[in-house]
């Protein structure tokens, strides 16, 4: 019983990642498409990006001048996991649970915490220079984000009195996390973006780089970190849809469909920042980090402790 | 094959992914291309199916078009156009020795409305296998051997240092924080995509900090590309030039410089990230007209209320009014509060109640709402205008400084560039050059066309 219930979980994870990626793509199109002022059409959207996949297969996978090629193909690899590994911390419904640890936020904390790993290694191993800046870049706004997503994600299992998420979920049945601590998701969501180096925090992958740490990069590991990076932002919009949104809860329809709406409701505003808001310089993004998200961050765990410690009376 | 031949059909729905390398007289087809459905130009060769050489090349240049070829990924094809159809190259200044088309195979068009088509067949017949992909065109060998010497052999002392490979090795220095990190050297250009077309950098870096900036070559940061042949100035080009030494209809030249305008800040707009409204800003260029200048008014209200670009601009690449004042003029000069403006030298704006846009503050967030304000006013002086034409004074107000002086603008701001860049991060650079709208084929022989339009 409990061996199907795994696989069920297994097979669903993958599932989500798929249909998941497949909407941001989508809705990357669609945004894109009305900001730029051309008529937007949902069914050429939604085989554009097989056509973008099958010529990009196409394309041999060339390399440069000494790379070093064995962290090269692992890094794409390694950014695909670490997402996945986070996905699988989420609950999609109750009992739904892939990764079912008794800290379940700590896992997704310390896969989110090695993606570092794989953008640093996209970006170093193929000994150019460009690449290389968008990896140093990465390493250096690093704690930035890191930080407020860590306090915020253990403000929110305050109230739960637990670090597995299934219990974070079921402490939200009267009031949303996103409601207790107002500051949580805005700063979950920036420190997401961070994360998934997606639209103003694009940094190492930036357009002054002319790409950045995969601008080296053909063929179907161009693919595949494409798609990994679509499943950060799907495995950061399915955690915050689960800690901050009430996950599963909600009246009438089943718990894996209202999860499906709220991460989908997290993902679009997420995939759109790309077309208005434009990339932040890496250092004044620190500063700002430090000097206000950070502490931001630290008042809302302080907020919730208080509700906490008024709660146990 | 039935795997490959189901992709390739797949394939054949998408644009075809070009590189665009830009020589001279290209400058009124290739911002454009990013309007068309039919093409995605990306950013890195890497992406590419088709290498796109347009306008006239010097040898520096087709060089390195050679070397971005090269790390295409195949398949990959190259398209080529040109003014007057001959090859895409020109000859280096000596005149004597004409430079080896390195392209084997390349497809060629005559007529720039066909480029967008051409890619479509020549990246279809590439992906589903009935045409050969373009071969190498350089040697694949080390630009020089390896060298034997020191303790690891790489030539230095120690660890660092020595020139393996014809390389220097990154060297260790104290960096703004006190620590020793790596400094490596690299050169950019001349087709980096945030760049202007041409420009080349030899650039120190530590972590993303530039420490050194320097001008390799005359010939390399100014390719010679005009000399070729009869120069032959395009559009935009061709009307200011024209301005020198006729009167043109105050209209055109408006229009044309709010075009520019609109371009360059496209342009800019992508690079900051803002990609898709970068494209709605392009179409406007193409579609705007004097009458109908709300477009224009709207689109300057929506960069005044986008707090993402204010915060990636504000105090960036800062022109202090001393350097702006040796500029020989323009809208970065404007900028940073020197009110020149050949227009004010002109009786017939002074009718129509010119006065020059000017700010005080000098950094790149200024240079955007110089040059957003000129868009604006440039459509109401053209709506206002009517038939009246400008004076012929031996100077005109060219959308990057003025035309007939001793020096261009880009040709000054080129050399102001070490000093400007050096102490900056990386983006902040990209952000310092993009605002300063530097037009290379004008930094290269602006002086001796503004001559020769005088003589004739």
């Amino acid at each position: 019983m409990n061996a199907l219930r795994v696989v069920i979980a297994v097979l669903s994870v993958g599932t989500v990642s798929v249909a998941g990626i497949y909407l941001a793509a989508w809705v990357d199109l669609l945004v894109g498409r009305a900001v730029a002022g051309l008529e937007v059409r949902p069914l050429d959207a939604l085989i554009a990006p097989l056509r973008w996949g099958a010529a990009t297969a196409l394309k041999a996978r060339t390399t440069t001048e000494r790379p070093d090629a064995e962290t090269w193909a692992l890094a794409p690899a390694l950014l695909a996991a670490l997402a996945a590994v986070g996905l699988a911390a989420v609950p999609l419904a109750p009992g739904l649970l892939a990764a079912d640890v008794a800290n379940g936020i700590v896992l997704f904390g310390a896969a989110m915490a090695l993606v570092v790993v794989a953008v640093f290694l996209q970006g170093w191993s193929p000994n150019s220079p460009l690449p290389m800046i968008g990896g140093y870049r990465f390493i250096a706004e690093g704690l930035s984000y890191e930080i407020p997503l860590a306090v915020v994600l253990i403000a929110a299992a305050l109230p739960a009195r637990s670090l597995a998420i299934a219990p974070i979920v079921t402490s939200q049945e009267h009031l949303w996390n996103i409601v207790r601590q107002p500051l949580g998701l805005p700063l979950y969501l920036m420190a997401g973006l961070g994360l998934a180096f997606w639209g103003p925090l694009a940094l190492p992958g930036g357009q002054d780089l002319a790409g950045g740490s995969s601008l080296e990069t053909s063929g179907v590991s161009r693919i595949l970190w494409r798609l990994a990076q679509l499943l950060v932002l799907v495995a950061v919009a399915a955690m915050g849809a689960a800690v901050f949104l009430g996950g599963w809860l909600g009246p009438l329809f089943p718990g894996a469909a209202w999860m499906i709406v709220k991460t989908v409701i997290l993902l679009v505003p997420l995939i759109a920042t790309r077309h208005f808001v434009a990339r932040v310089p890496t250092e004044r993004y620190v500063v700002v980090s430090w000097a206000i998200l950070i502490p931001l961050s630290l008042l809302d765990v302080f907020i919730a402790g208080i509700q906490a410690l008024v709660a146990a009376r | 094959m039935g795997v490959k031949a189901a992709l390739a059909r797949l394939a054949a729905g998408a644009p075809a992914r070009c590189f665009a390398v830009v020589g001279a007289e290209a400058d009124e087809i290739a911002p454009w291309l990013r309007l068309d459905p039919e093409l995605a130009i990306v950013d890195s060769p890497r992406a590419a199916d088709v290498l796109l050489v347009l306008g006239r090349l010097d040898d520096e240049m087709l060089r390195a078009a050679a070397g971005v070829h090269d790390a295409m990924p195949p398949p990959r094809g190259v398209l080529s156009w040109s003014p007057r159809g001959e090859r895409p190259v020109s000859w280096p200044p000596g005149g004597e020795r004409p430079v080896s088309w390195p392209f084997t195979d390349d497809v060629r068009v005559d007529d720039p409305a066909q480029i967008p088509a051409a890619c479509r067949r020549l990246r279809d017949e590439l992906l589903s296998g009935r045409r050969a992909s373009s071969p190498d065109t350089l040697p694949d060998i080390d630009p020089a051997p390896w060298r034997g010497v020191g303790p690891f052999g790489q030539g230095g002392a120690g660890m660092t240092g020595g020139v393996p490979y014809g390389r220097p090795l990154a060297a260790r220095a104290d960096d703004r924080d006190g620590l020793k990190l790596d400094q490596i050297l690299v050169r950019v250009g001349p087709y980096l995509p945030p760049f202007p077309s041409g420009l080349v950098l030899d650039v120190k870096i530590q972590g993303d900090v530039i420490q050194e900036v320097s001008i390799p070559t005359p010939a390399a940061v100014a390719p010679d590309l005009m000399s070729a042949g009869a120069p032959s100035l395009t559009g935009e080009r061709a009307l200011f030039n024209a301005a020198l030494t006729q009167p043109v209809p105050v209209a055109d030249i408006e229009v044309a410089r709010a075009r520019h305008h609109l371009v360059w800040l496209a342009e800019a707009l992508r690079v900051s990230g803002l990609e898709a409204y970068g494209r709605r800003v392009l179409k406007l260029a193409r579609t705007m007209r004097p009458e109908a200048a709300e477009p224009v008014d709207d689109l300057s209200r929506w960069l005044r209320r986008n707090m993402s670009l204010r915060w990636g601009t504000r105090g960036v690449g800062m022109v202090s009014a001393s350097r702006a004042a040796a500029l020989p003029g323009g809208p970065v000069a404007r900028a940073a509060g020197d009110g020149r403006d050949a227009r004010s030298l002109d009786p017939a704006y002074g009718r129509l109640g010119f006065t020059p846009v000017v700010l005080e503050v000098g950094d790149a967030l200024a240079r955007w709402r110089v040059r957003i304000d000129e868009a604006q006013q440039a459509l109401a002086l053209a709506q206002r205008a009517g038939q009246s034409l400008t004076t012929p004074i031996g100077l005109v107000e060219g959308p990057c400084g003025p035309i007939g002086g001793d020096r261009s603008t880009s040709a000054a701001l080129v050399t102001m560039l070490p000093e400007l860049l050096v102490g900056m991060e990386w983006g902040d650079a990209v952000t310092t050059v993009v605002s300063l709208d530097i037009d290379m084929a004008e930094a290269a022989l602006p002086h001796d066309a503004a001559v020769a339009g005088r003589a004739s």
